[in-house]
């Protein structure tokens, strides 16, 4: 009699562990879900209202949109940038911990993203503006890559080193992988990161941010491991 | 006893079966969750009806989520990928073209210099088909490459099944 008691309390005491790790993890979820939303909410709607854009009927765009995109923030950002090594151009590896000790923007672009050919030219001359302060720049092109076909992947490096020669890119260019993407959350680009010194993520922008807003982050950057 | 068991086995049972079943965005990665936003949608027909060995114009209706737009089947840049459609053909079925609407003029908000040829909202693309008598299925796949004012998405494919019933 003793026996089963002791096995049913035990049993009991299993099963109320359980119910309370699926209770936790579905609370974990929702809140993943919620984030998720957000951010799908936010990139599926235009960011501003300019009538000049052309001739497609612009009538969803509005100003609680561009307060919702401008409210969006990064899970990342405030954490330790995910580290990776990806290779660039010439096939040399490249670590984001060898920048460690620099402010670093990482640049998540593809060569068929219209927005990111607005934002390069800007990362090219505050690249030069901030070079004093140690300021790099990786720009991760997200190009698709037939990795296991040595004719297209010849082809899409070739595209992409034209984009990056027409588009006088003066700062190293990485091959993304989809762990990095996963591990960056990139979903849409441009998406940018600004890293301090101590490789902590400061600031990030998903879409074309403005000259200004970038700015302001790239002093964020400077100044983030002396705050 | 037996019936303490038998409540474990069932609550064992519910917790499992609730944590197998995903909610859309549980997936492996990003990349699979971004496969899974679609972001144009085939809209109809489904199935069509004709006569069998005479050519035939299918209407294939597609929508554009609100707020976005994809590259025309022509885009005017270098390196945008253009909207395309390429379709199986099962035997007795036979595809001859398939006629892409003209796109509007666009511009980005930030570079209003540059002109774009897009589509947005609704469009309809002409498929010239002739089947032989039967009942085919015709397994398309229209692929894109989507943006909205300033943020553009991998580019993504979404299926175009139909089925054909010639008579």
């Amino acid at each position: 009699m003793r026996r089963n008691v002791l096995v049913l309390t035990a049993m009991i005491a299993a099963l109320a562990l359980m119910i309370a790790a699926g209770v936790m993890n579905y609370r974990q979820r929702r809140r993943e879900q919620q984030a998720r939303n957000q951010a799908v909410q936010l990139r599926l709607v235009p960011a501003n209202g300019d009538a000049t854009a052309g001739t497609v009927d612009d009538t969803n765009q509005g100003d609680s949109i561009a307060a919702n995109e401008a409210a969006y923030t990064s899970p990342l950002n405030g954490k330790q940038a995910p580290s990776f090594t990806l290779q660039d151009l010439s096939g040399k590896q490249v670590s984001l911990s060898s920048y460690k000790g620099r402010p670093l923007i990482v640049d998540f672009w593809a060569t068929w993203c219209e927005p990111c050919k607005v934002e390069i030219p800007w990362f090219e001359k505050l690249h030069d503006q901030y070079a004093k302060d140690g300021l790099e720049i990786l720009g991760v092109s997200t190009d698709d890559l037939d990795r296991g076909d040595p004719a297209k992947l010849f082809t899409q490096k070739r595209d992409i080193s034209e984009f990056v020669t027409r588009m006088h890119m003066n700062y190293p260019i990485l091959l993304s992988a989809e762990s990095v993407e996963d591990q960056y959350h990139i979903d849409a680009t441009p998406t940018t990161f600004f890293i301090d010194r101590n490789g902590r993520i400061v600031a990030s922008t998903v879409g074309l941010a403005s000259r200004d807003e970038i700015e302001a982050d790239i002093r964020k950057a400077i100044g983030g491991a002396n705050s | 006893m037996r019936t303490v068991l038998a409540f474990m086995a069932g609550t064992l049972w519910l917790l499992s079966s609730s944590s197998a079943q995903k909610l859309p965005w549980q997936n492996s990665s990003s990349a699979a969750n971004a496969a899974n936003q679609q972001l144009v949608h085939f809209l109809y027909p489904q199935q069509v009806t004709f006569p069998a060995g005479k050519p035939q114009t299918i209407d294939l209706h597609f929508r554009i989520a609100g707020g976005l737009h994809i590259n025309s089947h022509t885009p005017r840049q270098k390196g945008l990928i253009a909207t395309n459609l390429a379709e199986v053909e099962p035997s007795g079925v036979k595809i001859t073209a398939v006629d892409f609407p003209a796109g509007s003029e666009f511009a980005f908000p930030a570079d209003p210099a540059t002109k774009l040829s897009i589509y947005s909202g609704e469009f309809v693309l002409k498929m010239h088909i002739v089947a032989q008598a039967g009942n085919h299925l015709v397994q398309g796949v229209l692929r894109y490459q989507a943006c909205d004012n300033s943020t553009c998405f991998p580019p993504r494919t979404v299926p175009v099944p139909i089925d054909v019933i010639a008579k």
